[in-house]
């Protein structure tokens, strides 16, 4: 039986004395995971005594450009990421995979800073933002540290938040106009589906047609979202003319499977991920070829 | 367990509540509201058969701790209804059958009313967007997606 004392508060201040005086707290954003793991007293849920929720919190619910980097509270719904115009015309990446999660009703209430901190081995955010080289702004009473996103992450359902820690900022890089994005994601229906299996990919094409910058991050293919850099390697270099995708195709599954070992689903995931790269690589080919 | 005072808004009403810190809004809703048009399915956010309006969108009451809301808007299917006349959308359900069981209607109006508040002539695919959270197993969605159209284009 799982109980707890419940606090809501609408100030950081007062969730960072909160988290400083009870260590045994756990946050509540927009509760999409949470209270579904509440209602399931699933074991995923760690011990605690005290639920904090911060989801009134205002300041957390920021948008803003500066200094060529997107700052997001990490209040923001994955509604609003979709609706932001901000977003819309720097990140579509991360407008076509916020899209991805759930339905109206999770997209409402379900935040960035929640798909971070759950850390779900499918979290749709995860790969976009790893391949935008996300970077986690953390907050204490006393303290403040910045970390790449890729790093915060610490294994399924694990992040390197501290007890007395709140996220409050998601920080990303501007891409110039030579970046092309693309996220892919299969699952068993379009709504409400779990990823089986997605990817985001970022690169640069330079004039002559050349992919310099990969970032390949695929979702639900490792234990916990990462980036492959073997399969970046091998793409930075390659010509859009002339690139072998059934070759960047077994590099990506054998990364994957280098890093997972073979599993249950191996027979399935390995040349489904190699799909996904190809048709991400395909797209994005296509786009340049259609601008130049 | 301690339990939280909150005041808010149902149906245009502010109501102020003593609720447990497990309390959904749906349960508020239901057992301390008696507002049973809202239906609890699969309490875990997947079905929509809870869906209500909160601050102008919709969201599964199942999902939201009561203690959360205070200072915020809800509207449930019992809000719909302005003396004793019927919603444009609920009068479009009777009218195109979109109703069997009605165990997922609630929702299905919440949502649509939802999509209709933001975007009064939304396309079939808007439609189809946003009802994609509410699950019907009986009526079929054909007639649903009729019903909302036939308002939408109004």
């Amino acid at each position: 039986m799982i109980s707890y004392e419940f606090f809501t508060t609408q100030k950081i201040e007062e969730a960072l004395d909160y988290l400083d005086k009870f260590s045994k707290a756990h946050i509540l954003a927009g509760g999409t995971d949470l209270l579904v793991n509440l209602y399931k007293e699933s074991p995923r849920l760690p011990d605690f005594d005290y639920l904090l929720d911060v989801s009134n919190i205002p300041e957390l619910k920021f948008i803003t450009l500066t200094n060529g980097f997107m700052e997001i509270g990490p209040l923001v719904t994955h509604s609003r990421l979709i609706d932001e115009p901000l977003i819309k015309n720097n990140f579509p990446v991360l407008v076509i995979a916020a899209y991805t999660i759930g339905s109206t009703q999770i997209r409402n209430r379900g935040t960035i800073g929640g798909n971070i901190i759950n850390a779900s081995p499918a979290a749709d955010l995860l790969p976009p933002l790893i391949a935008l080289r996300a970077e986690v702004e953390l907050t204490s009473r006393k303290d403040k540290r910045a970390l790449s996103l890729e790093k915060f992450l610490a294994g399924p359902y694990k992040t390197k938040i501290k007890a007395n820690e709140l996220l409050t900022k998601i920080k990303i890089p501007l891409l110039d106009d030579n970046y092309y994005t693309d996220f892919q994601k299969i699952g068993r229906r379009k709504a409400l589906s779990i990823a089986r299996l997605s990817l985001a990919l970022i690169t640069k094409i330079d004039k002559e047609g050349i992919f310099l910058d990969t970032r390949v991050a695929p979702g639900s293919a490792t234990p916990y979202p990462q980036s492959l850099p073997v399969t970046e390697e091998a793409i930075n270099g390659k010509s859009i003319f002339d690139i072998d995708l059934e070759e960047m195709g077994k590099i990506t599954s054998n990364e994957m499977v280098s890093i997972t070992g073979e599993r249950w689903s191996t027979p399935y995931k390995k040349p489904t991920i190699a799909v996904l790269i190809k048709r991400a690589l395909e797209k994005i080919i296509k786009e340049v070829k259609t601008n130049e | 367990m301690n339990k939280i005072t909150v005041t808010f808004m149902v149906n245009g009403k502010e109501v102020t509540l003593k609720v447990g810190p497990k309390e959904r809004l749906l349960d508020t809703l239901r057992e301390q509201l008696k507002l049973t048009g809202t239906k609890e399915g699969c309490s875990v956010g997947e079905c929509g058969a809870c869906t209500v309006i909160l601050d102008g969108k919709a969201v599964s009451s199942c999902l939201i701790l009561t203690g959360q809301i205070g200072g915020s808007e809800v509207l449930t299917v019992e809000g719909l209804e302005i003396d004793g006349n019927l919603d444009p959308l609920q009068q479009a359900f009777v009218d195109h059958h979109a109703i069997q069981c009605g165990f997922c209607t609630p929702g299905m109006l919440m949502s649509a009313k939802a999509l209709l508040i933001h975007n009064p002539h939304p396309s079939r695919e808007e439609i189809k967007t946003a009802i994609e959270g509410n699950l019907c197993r009986c009526t079929g969605y054909e007639q649903i997606i009729e019903a909302i159209e036939s308002v939408a284009s109004k």
